[in-house]
Order: C-alpha cells, then sequence, then structure tokens
C-alpha cells in the first residue's frame, strides 16, 4: 500500500494460487481511519482480488463471524499505526488466537510497520516517542525493527535493546520486506532498489548487523524468479 | 477536602443545538469549579479510534470558550507523542467519548491509563462522558461493541451498573433489564440528553437537558425489575456563541450610552 508503488502488493498477490485472492485489510493500528481502508481498497481493485475489511470500532458493520472470515482469506494485511493499541484491541476481540490459526492453516499475514512488528516475539517500538520493547503475538521467535536505517536513532535504540537481552531479529528499511515461510526467512525483497534488510544480533556488548541479500522487485529478472512453494505458514513483514 | 466527581451521560452530541449546548456548559462549569479559572478540558476519543469527527466537534464546542481545550489520541501518538500521565493529571475535566466500550477499555489497558484515571479521580479531575465513555466508569454496562448488546465490566470507579440511550435503543434497553434479572448489580439507566452527577461516595444527582430526558434508577426484585424515574434537575441553554457576541456587544454600547448620559 505504497502510494504510487504497487511492487510489494503485486508480490503478496502473488503468493496466492487463487486467481482472485480472498484479501482482507485489518486497519486496527490506526483505529479503523476511513481514509486508511479507502486507500486499501485502490491499491487491491475488484478486478485483481475479492477485498473486505474488518472493523473493530464499527462491528455492527462487517462479517459477523470474524473467525470464519479471516479463516476463508488467502491473504490478512494489517495496517500500521499503533502497535500497542493494535495487539489490545486485537486481544479484547479474540482476534490474536484467530490468526495463529489463520497461520497455522496457511494464510499469508503481512502487513507494515505496526503490522509487521505484530508477528514477531519482540518488537521496537518507536511509535509512542520513546523507543521501547513491546511484546508481540510470537508467531516468529525473533524481535523486528521497521523504518530501521543504521545509524539512526531508532537503529541505535534498537541496538541497546539487544544488548540488554531482547532476542536476536531481523530490520526493515522502508520498502523492504521480510518473507518468512514457517518460521524461516526466505527472501527479502524491495519496493525501492535501496531498501535493505538486516539481521540483528549481539553477542554480549557488541552488536552484529548483517546485511541481507534483498531482490528489488522492479528489476524483472529479479521479480521473475522462481515462485516459492505454495507453502503453509507465510507472512511478510514490510517496513 | 477534594471531593471526587463524575459526570455520565446516556447521550449528547457537540452540535450548536440547545440540549447539547446545556450540556457542554455543565461540563464547562465543572471544570470551571475545579480550576477556580480558566480549566483546561482534555477529549479521550479513544473508544471512536480517535476519529477527526470527535475531536472537531468537541473543539468546535470548547475552542471559543473559556477553557483550554485539548486532546490525547492514542491512535495517534506516533505523530503527535505526549506525556499521558503529566498530560490527564494536569486537566480540570477528562472527557471520554462514545464507541466501542470493548475497545476503549483494551486500549486503555494496553497504554496503562486506567491507574492514571483513577488517580485523576482521586485528585479532583472531573471524569466525564457519554455512551461508552459514561458506561466505563461503573463495574458494567451493556454495550454493542461486538454488534449485539452484551454485558461489559467497566473499570469500576463507580459501584453498580448502567445502560445508555435508554429511550432510543430499546434492545440494549431490553438486555439491560434482562441482565440485571440475571444478577448483574442494579444501576441506572439513561436516555440521551440526561446525566447523573457523582459527588463523593452518595448517591448521584440526576439532570437533563431535554424535556421529557430521563434518568432512571434499575433494580432488581422478587417481582422483576423495577425502573424509577429520578427527579432531575433541568439544564437551561446558554445563549449560542453568536448571541453571545451580540448580547455583549449589546451590552457594551448600553454602557457607553450610559455614561455619555443617553440613557439618563
Amino acid at each position: 500500500m505504497e502510494s504510487g508503488n504497487p511492487l510489494l502488493d503485486d508480490y503478496v498477490l502473488g503468493l496466492c494460487t487463487r486467481e482472485r485472492p480472498r484479501v482482507c485489510f485489518l486497519p486496527s493500528a490506526s483505529g479503523d481511519a476511513d481514509h486508511y481502508i479507502v486507500r486499501f481498497y485502490r491499491a487491491f481493485p475488484a478486478d485483481r482480488c475479492e477485498a473486505s475489511h474488518i472493523s473493530l470500532f464499527r462491528r455492527e458493520q462487517g462479517p459477523d463471524d470474524l473467525r470464519t472470515h479471516l479463516l476463508e482469506q488467502d491473504v490478512i494485511y494489517v495496517g500500521g499505526g499503533s502497535v500497542i493499541s493494535l495487539l489490545g484491541v486485537w486481544r479484547a476481540h479474540g482476534i490474536d488466537a484467530i490468526l495463529r490459526e489463520a497461520w497455522e492453516a496457511g494464510v499469508v499475514l503481512c502487513g507494515l510497520s505496526a503490522g509487521s512488528l505484530c508477528w514477531f516475539d519482540e518488537a521496537v517500538s518507536g511509535f509512542h516517542g520513546e523507543t521501547r520493547r513491546v511484546e508481540g503475538l510470537g508467531l516468529l521467535p525473533f524481535s523486528n525493527c521497521v523504518h530501521y536505517a543504521p545509524g539512526s536513532e531508532r537503529g541505535l535504540a534498537y541496538h541497546d535493546l539487544l544488548r540488554a537481552g531482547m532476542r536476536a531479529g531481523y530490520a526493515a528499511e522502508d520498502g523492504a520486506a521480510l518473507h518468512f515461510v514457517g518460521t524461516e526467512l526466505s527472501r527479502v525483497v524491495a519496493s525501492r532498489p535501496a531498501a535493505r534488510g538486516y539481521r540483528i544480533a549481539a553477542d554480549g556488548e557488541r552488536v552484529m548487523e548483517m546485511r541481507l541479500a534483498t531482490a528489488f522487485l522492479g528489476d524483472a529478472a529479479a521479480a521473475n524468479v522462481t515462485r516459492l512453494p505454495r507453502a503453509t505458514s507465510n507472512s511478510l513483514s514490510a517496513a | 477536602m477534594i471531593v471526587p466527581r463524575i459526570l455520565t451521560l446516556g447521550g449528547h452530541d457537540f452540535t450548536s443545538r440547545p440540549p447539547d449546548r446545556a450540556v457542554s456548559e455543565l461540563m464547562l462549569r465543572l471544570a470551571t469549579e475545579r480550576a477556580g479559572g480558566r480549566p483546561r478540558i482534555c477529549i479521550l476519543p479513544t473508544a471512536s479510534g480517535d476519529t477527526s469527527e470527535q475531536i472537531g466537534r468537541f473543539y468546535a464546542a470548547f475552542g471559543e470558550r473559556p477553557c483550554d481545550p485539548s486532546d490525547l489520541s492514542l491512535f495517534r501518538l506516533g505523530r503527535r507523542p505526549m506525556a499521558l500521565r503529566d498530560h490527564l493529571l494536569a486537566q480540570d475535566l477528562i472527557y471520554v467519548g462514545g464507541g466501542s466500550l470493548v475497545n476503549l477499555l483494551a486500549v486503555w489497558e494496553a497504554h496503562e491509563l486506567q491507574a492514571i484515571l483513577s488517580l485523576a479521580w482521586r485528585e479532583g479531575v472531573v471524569l466525564a462522558g457519554q455512551s461508552a465513555g459514561a458506561m466505563c466508569w461503573f463495574e458494567s454496562g451493556i454495550t454493542k461493541s461486538s454488534g449485539r448488546p452484551e454485558v461489559e465490566a467497566g473499570l469500576g470507579l463507580l459501584s453498580g451498573s448502567l445502560c445508555v440511550h435508554y429511550n432510543n435503543e430499546p434492545e440494549r434497553r431490553a438486555a439491560y433489564l434482562a441482565a440485571v434479572g440475571n444478577g448483574m448489580p442494579d444501576g441506572y439507566g439513561l436516555d440521551d440528553y440526561a446525566g447523573l452527577i457523582w459527588e463523593g461516595p452518595g448517591p448521584p444527582s440526576a439532570v437533563t437537558a431535554r424535556r421529557g430526558a430521563r434518568a432512571y434508577r434499575v433494580t432488581s426484585s422478587d417481582t422483576g425489575v423495577i425502573e424509577s424515574p429520578l427527579p432531575a434537575r433541568f439544564l437551561p441553554a446558554p445563549a449560542p456563541a453568536a448571541l453571545r457576541e451580540d448580547i455583549a456587544e449589546f451590552r457594551r454600547i448600553k454602557s457607553m450610552r450610559k455614561r455619555a448620559g443617553w440613557l439618563g
């Protein structure tokens, strides 16, 4: 849902075998902001997919049975915003358990920013002024930092958290996406030529930052590499 | 001595219609009493997902009045970080807007706001709200957060239960009566434009901003659930903003004339 850049959206739809994949948007982290929902439907038009959304602030509209609806999807797309509010609202509606079930059933889970952090065991949230550690859903047994840039304030804060005992994990620059199959990182792709993903771990006081090979999706050669097998438990986290 | 105060409303809006102006005026009065001067009033629009609409209406009602209005939008802290505790404890009145009671409480819990609000209340900051923003202070309320009316536990600063929009939503009222009959704590039903002012530990006093809008005490007994209307004080609407300016202008002219001896 990058404005004017459909590369990552195309990549997500490309993971589905159904001709018109079912894609459901969860805008909870934004407080179900109307303008965000409109942007989603523009990015995922009816000729390409069967798009829907669930607004947890307006349950009187939309599907009555959230579990059935979510388990029928090919892709569940989680929007950005406040990861703390997101997880709070999900717990209140039992969405956390349903998403785990959907992931185990092979639904592709994806999202950006807060919608990336939420899948990991530990997340670095810079949303709330000071950078802090937030516990995520824990589907992926790593830590995650989005909007990453080596040497940036948030980047250094992530390093500090790692030194203080946060588990090793992955960071993504804006435009980069981490594609996991099961709990294994399968590929790093990007919608911008220079965007990169990183593997980051601390060994005592030393932080090791490993730049990951990242395929730019705008390059035809990279975009056409062999399609991944229709594996279960995909998740795509973008910054 | 500090008297903790809460204003709970069955439903209202921030328009320029007389009953809405009367409710806003009551809030301004309660806040001004606490401040002893120009009060600070903050809206927590959490239950709506911090919609611009709810925030905009709040500012439209209080922006031109003698107070310092602000909003604390938990979903927008990324763009506008705020020190939650410091900001809330510095207020004279905290207003909680309507929306999803379930989401309101879940997001507050995630941001650890309950303890701050409870402390603010004990320190005399007036807590106010309508719909979900009224039920949240009680032990329990009847929410439609999941579509159907259901019982949901609140923060419990006020004992008993509350059902809002009592006159307007028959299915919510029916669910409430059934729940009280089944052991939900006794409580109150509030029509739109009816409210309860809670001061200290005693029973609340009822107010109404629209003729016919009522507050009910709802109790279970051996013979069933009883709804007893409470005597309520009527809140007159203040003059609308434009008229207030006209009146002020008229008074200025009158006093000038008086000084000039034109009126004898």
